[in-house]
């Protein structure tokens, strides 16, 4: 039998108080028709959202309590994010900074880069960008051509990161680039250093979202200087702790439910009693993955709460996840699309248009789902037992 | 309201049956028992063992043990494509019959599912009508039925009875029996136990059977893409092909983790979500994985040689049985409608206890 990690699990008594507690903060904060709902993780850049929910302990979970964090499970940061993001809540501002950053850091950082940013990141007003693609350097990302020079007490940065996500609205970026020439494996000679988006010799243009949306930026670095103490991690190191912090990224809600708020509206406008007989085969469809989904998602965090590595199961979750996400949007469009139209006049119907036009980067963002299955293929063969097969 | 724990099947029971089944249903056995409708030298040992007669309770005449040890014997029969009535005897016909207080008898048993074709009438206690799709009903001690809520049993092999041979996709017998006035045994059905309690359960047994056939699939056929060679390399070494292998294996863990959650679900209530899910899932998982297995195999998968058409025709023939994947689909989708939009996100985060 194939040798995954899944297994089935279900919330403590003491997890379910979580989840409650969120809901009830969520009808507080956010009563239905309050707000527009947000698509899953490019949601509304809300620094007040963020501050409100950094008060209840929900931002920078992982953080442990000598640097100013909840220190939370896995599982506990599921039940949040799984909450937030199924209402389309404005969580975008600490987007990153909780779920890739905060653990990054508290893996690699020194502890004055500790004490100075997982404070902040679980105050909820400390926002990162990610500062990984570049022109060239896509799915190959070890090809990125940012440089960093030696300098006194630091270094400089020369070169352009592209796709950067909220780089007009966070406040840093941790930047991958080259601290020292490939000779050879290309992988080697990379390294991660903590860039200021304000500091001097940044500029920052914005890329318009195919919606027109503004999300995306190009950061042009020229002769940047980053001292030395805003090094992440090793020098030369870049690569492995690059791969490590795309791990945290992979298996979450985030992943699932980007339109799960979109298909709930629009069950509500639009069946009313006992769906006929098509729509019923839509919604049934759609129904049993999530189920499905959520219980293989909930479970990648179980496993990583009691010590394992399911690196294979959550690049699977984040496949799987996502095709569904891309397939639910070509069933309701299917189902009770009409033309879609960012001015229609219910929050379903403005929502579900949405999503047609921006669903195709779902299979895109944090690696594209090809080059994911060919890295989980590699794993396939230790869970099959053929581990020496290669 | 909040769902149940998972509930593990006995380890040693399930080693047990993974060894017995290894040694008893070879390639060639498989093969016979489609021709012949019959494999004695895998139902006896098998039946030695107690094993069909699990979650049967033992003052009924049935092994004990759980659901989940039943669950997981089923997932092993589907695993080893082994030719056996073990759902009919067990989960099904043995819960209709201790549910009526029938004596259970030595051999097999089966079940009338239950299809919109069928016309049985009953007249005291005689059966007439037919009935369609019933499993091994040639060589069950007993053909148990619900008709007008009420349990009955009929011996398949006694007066008034005809057995018309049909077979389904994966060679199993699925007859259609003729009762002709049929003397029957009759029971008042208890609360719980009606057509579609009988459906579901149908339904969560065919789920666990296509889940071990899909384990198996997913293993054949990873490790034939790491020993085939084609262009001097293993063919999984392909982008394209590893592509399929990544995607079959992903959709077993999604249906896998289904049968699980369903499994606990039943435990304890009638699992009407759970188990409408695991259904569909398992047909959905029954196109994605067949198709990418086979094109990951080539012609040799489409051959009687090779193990795969005996995996993949019975996840075929399974996963239309106890309602298809399109019924359960409607019916999961009238179950969320009736809900409401409300109580979607708890539904799928906390299935029928959401509903309690």
């Amino acid at each position: 039998m194939a040798g995954s990690s899944f297994e089935y699990t279900v919330l403590t008594p003491s997890e379910e108080a979580l989840r409650d507690e969120v809901r009830e903060f969520l009808r507080t904060e956010l009563p239905p028709g309050s707000y527009e709902p947000d698509l899953g993780m490019s949601a509304t850049h809300s620094p007040e959202f963020s501050k409100k929910m950094a008060a209840r302990g929900w931002v920078g979970m992982s953080v442990p309590r000598r640097y100013g964090g909840p220190e939370r499970t896995a599982v506990d940061r599921f039940i949040v994010v799984e909450e937030m993001l199924r209402s389309g809540a404005p969580v975008g501002a600490h987007w990153v900074a909780d779920r890739q950053t905060a653990p990054t850091i508290m893996k690699f950082g020194t502890d004055a880069q500790r004490e100075r940013f997982l404070p902040a990141i679980a105050a909820g007003e400390c926002y990162f960008s990610i500062g990984m693609s570049e022109p060239d350097a896509g799915s190959d990302l070890a090809a990125v051509r940012t440089t960093a020079t030696r300098g006194d007490g630091g270094w400089f940065l020369n070169g352009t990161k592209i796709w950067t996500s909220g780089a007009h609205q966070n406040h840093w970026f941790i930047v991958l680039c080259r601290t020292s020439a490939s000779e050879g494996d290309k992988h080697e000679g990379l390294s991660q250093l903590i860039v200021d988006l304000h500091a001097p010799g940044i500029e920052i243009n914005p890329i318009p979202f195919l919606d027109g949306t503004h999300h995306f930026n190009e950061v042009v670095m020229t002769d940047v200087f980053v001292p030395d103490e805003l090094v992440l991690g090793e020098i030369g190191r870049g690569w492995q702790q690059v791969n490590s912090e795309l791990a945290y990224e992979r298996a979450g809600p985030d992943r699932w439910l980007s339109v799960y708020a979109c298909f709930e509206h629009l069950l509500r406008e639009r069946v009313h009693g006992t769906p006929g007989a098509r729509t019923a085969e839509v919604i049934g469809g759609i129904t049993a993955r999530f189920f499905a989904l959520r219980n293989l998602s909930l479970s990648v965090s179980r496993t990583i709460d009691r010590g394992g590595a399911p690196a294979v199961e959550a690049a699977i979750v984040k496949d799987l996840g996502t095709m569904f996400e891309q397939d639910m949007i070509a069933a309701l469009h299917d189902l009770w699309g009409a033309e879609p139209s960012l001015d229609a006049p219910t929050t379903g119907e403005r929502m579900l248009a949405r999503a047609v036009l921006t669903g195709p980067s779902f299979t895109l963002r944090g690696g594209t789902n090809e080059i994911l299955r060919t890295i989980a293929s590699r794993g396939l063969l230790g869970w099959y037992g053929l581990a020496g097969a290669r | 309201m909040n769902p149940v724990a998972p509930v593990a099947a006995d380890p040693i029971l399930l080693d047990t049956i993974t060894r017995l089944f290894g040694d008893t249903c070879s390639h060639e056995v498989v093969q016979a028992a489609e021709s012949e409708g019959w494999a004695p030298t895998v139902w006896a040992p098998f039946a030695e063992t107690g094993a069909p007669w699990i979650a049967v309770p033992e003052g009924a005449g049935g092994s004990g043990g759980t659901l989940a040890d039943a669950v997981g014997v089923l997932r092993l029969v589907g695993r080893y494509a082994a030719p056996v009535p073990a759902a009919e005897t067990g989960l099904l016909g043995g819960w209709l019959a201790a549910a009526a207080g029938f004596d259970l008898p030595a051999g097999p048993l089966t079940v009338v599912p239950g299809r919109s074709e069928d016309d049985l009438v009953l007249d005291g206690s005689n059966l007439s009508g037919a009935a369609h799709r019933v499993p091994w009903a040639a060589r069950a001690d007993l053909v148990l039925a619900l008709v007008d809520g009420r349990i009955v049993a009929v011996d398949p092999n006694g007066p008034g009875v005809e057995i018309v041979p049909v077979r389904n996709a994966a060679g199993e017998p699925r007859e259609t029996v003729l009762f002709r006035g049929a003397s029957a045994r009759v029971a008042d059905a208890p609360a719980g136990v009606d057509a579609s309690a009988l459906r579901r359960r149908g339904a969560l047994a065919r789920g666990a059977l296509i889940v071990g056939a899909l384990d198996r699939v997913g293993e054949v056929t990873v490790g034939y893409a790491n020993e085939r060679q084609q262009f001097g390399q293993r063919i999984a070494r392909f982008q394209a092909v590893a592509q399929h292998l990544v995607r079959l294996v992903s959709e077993i863990q999604l249906v896998s983790m289904a049968l699980d959650a369903a499994t606990a679900a039943a435990t304890v209530g009638d699992a009407a979500f759970e188990i409408a899910s695991l259904k569909v899932l398992a047909g959905d998982a029954g196109s994605e994985v067949v198709a990418r297995a086979h094109q990951s195999h080539g012609a040799i998968g489409m051959t009687q040689e090779y193990v795969l058409h005996q995996l993949t025709r019975r996840v075929f023939a399974w996963r239309e049985e106890f309602g298809s994947t399109a019924f359960w689909r409607e019916e999961l989708g009238r179950l969320v409608g009736d809900a409401g939009a409300d109580r979607l996100y708890p539904l799928i985060s906390q299935g029928s206890a959401a509903l309690a």
